[in-house]
């Protein structure tokens, strides 16, 4: 399956979506006004790689800063990747700056919610 | 959770006043060249989109350049730190046309020097300006601040009018220096002198200035919201706040909650440019205010003042739970609505939200928000 990538702009974040190097990141800044059109191609990417996933999925948010309208659709990737644990073997890793408390929440909280292990990770 | 002793009232006279105009926006600051950039883009989008023709654009944008170079260039960096000393940058429109402001402090050996040019352009006509310009082109030595008085010269062109300007004592060594032009909408060739009306203007500034002083207040846009302004207000206040990272991505949060909540759901606006409102900001004791005002639909008061109310009642766990509860409510998830903007302004800022909704007419009222955040 190809790969999906979107590069970052001042309010929407970057995307690499990458099965061939099991390379799953979110990172920088996701705050767009329509989040749900933004992360739209992301699901429909999602929905066609859960029906031959790698054996292996490694996804890691990278994010700096998210808004409330994004904060919802995180949560849909990560319910995703709830599901698709059921079967594959799936690793989530929430990478945060060291002293941004603000994403190490964020973290911690999305870890409490979803029924897949999420490692935090201080950068 | 603490209560913050911000003074709403004092944001809701300040609305008033600036409704009256269509447009207007003022930063209080450090001049950097990033915050420039964004001060000049923010309003040239602006200036597009409430529909200003491409000649008046124009000549709006290459003065606010000048100005803007004007401010940098004699920016004490030793002093910037006084609050009463930080430069000032305006730009309004009102009626049928646009005032621009400037203010820095400057030495006061250099008031003679500086009245002596502005008076000579001002008693220069247009062909005579022009021929001036060429002449000081040609003969001054450019200093290492560059200009000579050019960038003053090309102001007074462009505007077509007269610079009105004036000097208010700081200190001993300083003063602050008011320079205030006017730019006519309407194609008119005649120079028109600085007359009261502009002083009358100018004056109006200058008490805003002791205002904005006395609050603190960094920065005032009233204009068009959508998703470019609210990224160019969010560099311009970023670039601002030299305070620690949790503070300042806290108050990020905030702003961009509370000027999505106005690009979304306030009325009286287009889809193709934006909504009306006003955003401003103050910090006192590091304490940042944070204040939106915005028509809403006169049909979706109560509902607003339900969700605030409800809010402004739950302590941080219930808070919590409340967010988590509504991160995975996704029968409200569309372009428009999360569900969990007020939460979020609520948790981030730890503070009660402070609003008042006031009608207007049958359609609409004007609805005040301010988030404190320490």
């Amino acid at each position: 399956m190809d790969a999906l990538i979107i590069d970052s702009t001042e309010d929407t974040p970057q995307v690499i979506l990458d099965p061939k190097e099991n390379n799953f990141i979110l990172s920088e800044r996701s705050l767009p006004e329509n989040a749900i059109e933004f992360y739209k191609p992301i699901f429909e990417w999602l929905n066609k790689y859960k029906n031959d996933p790698n054996k292996l999925t490694t996804f890691n948010f990278k994010l700096d800063y998210f808004n409330t309208a994004s904060a919802k659709q995180i949560t849909k990737i990560l319910l995703f990747l709830e599901n698709l644990a059921i079967n594959h073997e799936v690793k989530v890793l929430w990478s945060y700056q060291k002293d941004d408390l603000d994403m190490k929440s964020s973290g911690t909280r999305f870890a409490k919610l979803i029924k897949v292990k999420i490692d935090l990770v201080e950068i | 959770m603490s209560s913050i002793t911000g003074d709403l009232d004092y944001a809701l006279e300040l609305f008033r006043d600036m409704q009256r105009e269509n447009l207007s926006y003022i930063y209080r600051g450090i001049f950097s060249q990033k915050i420039t950039d964004n001060i000049l883009s923010l309003a040239e989008g602006n200036l597009t989109n409430v529909g200003e023709s491409s000649t008046v654009k124009k000549r709006v944008f290459s003065i606010m350049v000048e100005g803007l170079q004007n401010i940098t260039r004699h920016q004490d960096e030793n002093l910037i730190n006084e609050k009463d000393r930080t430069g000032i940058f305006v730009i309004q429109r009102k009626g049928d046309n646009y005032f621009i402001t400037t203010g820095n402090l400057i030495d006061k050996n250099h008031i003679t020097k500086l009245t002596g040019q502005l008076n000579k352009i001002n008693s220069l006509e247009k062909d005579e300006l022009k021929k001036y310009y060429k002449e000081v082109l040609n003969e001054t030595e450019i200093s290492k601040k560059g200009g000579a008085g050019l960038g003053l010269i090309e102001m007074a062109r462009k505007s077509g009018n007269k610079l009105a300007f004036d000097f208010t004592e700081v200190t001993d060594t300083y003063s602050f220096f008011y320079l205030h032009l006017e730019i006519s909408r309407s194609k008119d060739d005649a120079r028109k002198d600085t007359d009261k009306e502009v002083n009358e203007s100018l004056k109006s500034i200058k008490g805003l200035h002791k205002i904005l002083n006395k609050e603190n207040i960094l920065l005032i846009f009233n204009g068009i919201f959508n998703q470019d302004s609210l990224i160019n207000l969010l560099t311009i206040i970023e670039g601002h706040m030299s305070t620690k990272i949790n503070l300042r991505k806290r108050v990020f949060n905030i702003m961009v909650e509370m000027l999505q909540n106005i690009v979304k759901h306030a009325g009286k606006g287009t889809v193709e440019s934006g909504n009306p409102g006003i955003f401003f900001i103050s910090e006192k004791n590091n304490l940042y205010l944070l204040n939106t005002g915005n028509y809403v639909l006169n049909s979706k008061v109560e509902e607003l003042r339900k969700k605030i109310d409800y809010v402004n009642e739950l302590n941080e766990t219930d808070l919590n739970n409340f967010y988590n509860k509504s991160l995975f409510n996704f029968e409200i998830d569309s372009s428009k609505e999360s569900g969990l903007g007020l939460i979020e302004i609520r948790l981030k800022s730890q503070n009660k939200l402070k609003y008042t909704i006031s009608k207007v007419d049958e359609q609409f009222s004007f609805f005040a928000l301010q988030t404190g955040v320490n």
